[in-house]
This record gives structure tokens, C-alpha cells and sequence, in this order.
């Protein structure tokens, strides 16, 4: 994880960033989740990693690191990760909230571009695209199963994106308030941007850089595990 | 009465007293058990006279009595299916719910209290150094 010049979040002011809470959800990233909420906590205080029931040992990787570690008893999924740090940075007033993979797939110099529009007022949520930006060493199947997965995406939840399953995302804190995401496993990308329509949030897609490393490659969906996804996100709307 | 429809009548006999006194001595609730008992005793009728069954497949266009039990059996099986699922997807929700929850108030706040987290007194786990 050579970086390009260092990080920066110039383009925000103290009070901002003050208020920007990163949430990282992350399950057995003992490898590499010290290093990456190292990076994160240089240029934003508050750093919340929610360790899902981790087998290794990821929460004592993240306890030097993290501003806040807190652990699921049992592993539950990265949606219900992510709203369990949502609701964690909410109750500690965040006024921006921001995803983040544990995994060093994004750049920390990305989260200014995301909670700048929303501080501007522009949007409620902004969402990285790793397709209007520029991405590191992609290879050919993901790419076309990222493009099969925006098509689905366009025609059931009838929003307009370039990058449905981009783990880099920011939300104002009323659009995290009203977010509840409730698909556990991987379908929640999905169901965030039903619920981004359904609440009738302004969004925007920020263009973000997405690194493929032998890791992250590993750590994410192949075809099979997209299927499986689309089978939980189905399942998900017929049956509440 | 043929030796099977004996053994098979015994069997249902014997589920349906149960069935009975489980519901006396409140082991399952009393609607239950009454459907339980219900299932036991038109599985008997169906045992004991068939010819039943055979006049009640004709009349909805269906060739034979076991046909008609097979397709019963099949959407019985289904609908008991869907309802495991829709519980288990309820049950799911419970244990996210909880272990957000335990995951909220057990936050190990860095800052406030450096490498400690405030329950890790008593949460034998939680002490686990790498």
C-alpha cells in the first residue's frame, strides 16, 4: 500500500472534520485494520472500527489505532456492521458520517471529496464511484460483474448510479438518521440506495479511487458470491 | 382391515393421546394442540376408510385418494417451510439487533480510557491480548 502524494483533507474546515466520523466495519482484517485506521485517524479524530465477530484477532489490532472499537459478539454481516457504527457515531453527535472498507481498498484523501457537497448542502449522501474515477489494476470479471450488479440496481431500485457496491460513501446526519439498514450480509448496498429513494434524499456520486490488491481481491465477491447476493437482496424484499 | 391400517391407526391412536394430554398439562398451547389433533384424527379417517379419500380425489378431478394426500402433504410442507423461513428471518434480526446493541454499550472508547474498554472488568473474553 505505496501511497501517491500524502493525504490531505485541506478542503474541509477544523470544525468539519471535528465532526466527521468514519466508520469501518470489519470482519477477520487483523492484517491490514491497524495500518488502514492508522491512515484514516492522521486526518480525522474519530475513527469508530466495528470488529464483526472477528475470529482473529482484528479487535486488539484495532484498539492502538481506532478512536472507538466496538465488537459484535457474533458475526452478523457488513450491513448490520455499518448500521451498528452509524448508530454508535450518531449517539456521539457525528454530523458527517462515512464508510469506509477496512480493507485499504480506498484512499483517505477520497473522504474530503465526499463530505465536502454535503457540507456545501449540496446533498444528503454522497456515494464514491470507482467508475467515474480512476481505479488501480481492476481486473476484467469484476469490472463486468460491477456493471451487472449498477444495471440491477437501475431497473429494481430505479436509482441513477455508475457504482452500486462502493464501500466509500458519506452521510449528512439526518440521511444517516433515517438510514436502517436491515439486510445483514453484503445485500445492504443495495438496500441503502432503496431507502436513499424512498426517503428522498439527495445524492450525488463523487468520483474515488479504488485500489485492487491481491487482499482486497480476495476479501470481496467473486460471481458466486454475487448470486448469493442477489438471492439475500430478493429474499430480503419478499419476506420481512 | 388390513395388518398396516392396524399398525397405522395404533400409531395415530397413540399421537393423538398424547396429543391430548399434552394439552392438559399445558405443554403446547391449547390451539396447537388442537390442530394437532385434528391432523392425527383425519390422518385415522383417511387410514381407516379410504375409499373416502378415493371419492373426495374424483370429485376434484384427481385420478387416485394417495394422489390427492401427496398433493396436500406437498403444500402442508411448503407453507410450513415458508413459515420456518419468515421465523428464522425474524430470529436473525433479534440477534443483529442484540449484538448491536451489546456492541454500542461495550464501545471501547480509546481516547477516554486508553486500552480499556469500560466493561472489560467483567467480560471475561475481552481481555484476550494479541
Amino acid at each position: 500500500m505505496t501511497d501517491s502524494p500524502s493525504p490531505s483533507n485541506d478542503s474541509l474546515p477544523a470544525e468539519v472534520i471535528a465532526r466527521t466520523f468514519v466508520v469501518m466495519p470489519a470482519f477477520n482484517e487483523s492484517a491490514c485494520i491497524a495500518q488502514v485506521s492508522a491512515k484514516v485517524r492522521a486526518l480525522y479524530p474519530n475513527v469508530v472500527v466495528v470488529d464483526d465477530g472477528s475470529t482473529d484477532d482484528t479487535f486488539a489490532a484495532a484498539r492502538d489505532s481506532a478512536t472507538y472499537v466496538l465488537r459484535h459478539p457474533v458475526n452478523r454481516g457488513q450491513g448490520a456492521a455499518l448500521q451498528t457504527g452509524i448508530m454508535f457515531a450518531l449517539a456521539r453527535g457525528a454530523e458527517y458520517i462515512v464508510s469506509f472498507d477496512s480493507d485499504g481498498q480506498h484512499e483517505v484523501d477520497d473522504i474530503a471529496a465526499l463530505v465536502a457537497p454535503i457540507h456545501a448542502g449540496t446533498c444528503d449522501v454522497s456515494l464514491g464511484s470507482r467508475f467515474l474515477g480512476e481505479t488501480f489494476e481492476m481486473p476484467l470479471s469484476r469490472r463486468m460483474l460491477l456493471r451487472l450488479a449498477v444495471l440491477f440496481t437501475r431497473a429494481v431500485s430505479r436509482v441513477r448510479v455508475t457504482d452500486t457496491h462502493n464501500g466509500l460513501r458519506a452521510f449528512s446526519r439526518p440521511a444517516a438518521e433515517q438510514m436502517n439498514i436491515t439486510l445483514d450480509r453484503m445485500a445492504h448496498a443495495s438496500e441503502l440506495l432503496d431507502q436513499i429513494r424512498q426517503n428522498r434524499l439527495e445524492y450525488r456520486e463523487v468520483p474515488v479511487r479504488v485500489r485492487y490488491t491481491d487482499y482486497s481481491l480476495a476479501k470481496g465477491q467473486s460471481a458466486r458470491g454475487a448470486i448469493r447476493i442477489l438471492i439475500h437482496y430478493i429474499f430480503g424484499r419478499m419476506i420481512r | 382391515m388390513n395388518a398396516f391400517q392396524i399398525l397405522a391407526l395404533g400409531i395415530l391412536l397413540c399421537l393423538f393421546i398424547v396429543t391430548i394430554l399434552a394439552i392438559a398439562r399445558g405443554i403446547v398451547s391449547r390451539r396447537d394442540g388442537i390442530l394437532w389433533a385434528l391432523l392425527w384424527l383425519a390422518a385415522g379417517i383417511a387410514m381407516a376408510f379410504p375409499e373416502l379419500t378415493v371419492a373426495a380425489a374424483r370429485r376434484l378431478g384427481i385420478g387416485r385418494g394417495a394422489d390427492l394426500i401427496l398433493y396436500c402433504a406437498v403444500v402442508v410442507m411448503m407453507t410450513g417451510f415458508l413459515m420456518v423461513y419468515s421465523r428464522l428471518r425474524r430470529l436473525q434480526r433479534e440477534v443483529t439487533l442484540l449484538a448491536r446493541h451489546i456492541a454500542i454499550t461495550e464501545a471501547l472508547d480509546t481516547a477516554a480510557h486508553p486500552g480499556k474498554s469500560s466493561s472489560d472488568v467483567d467480560k471475561p473474553g475481552a481481555g484476550n491480548e494479541a
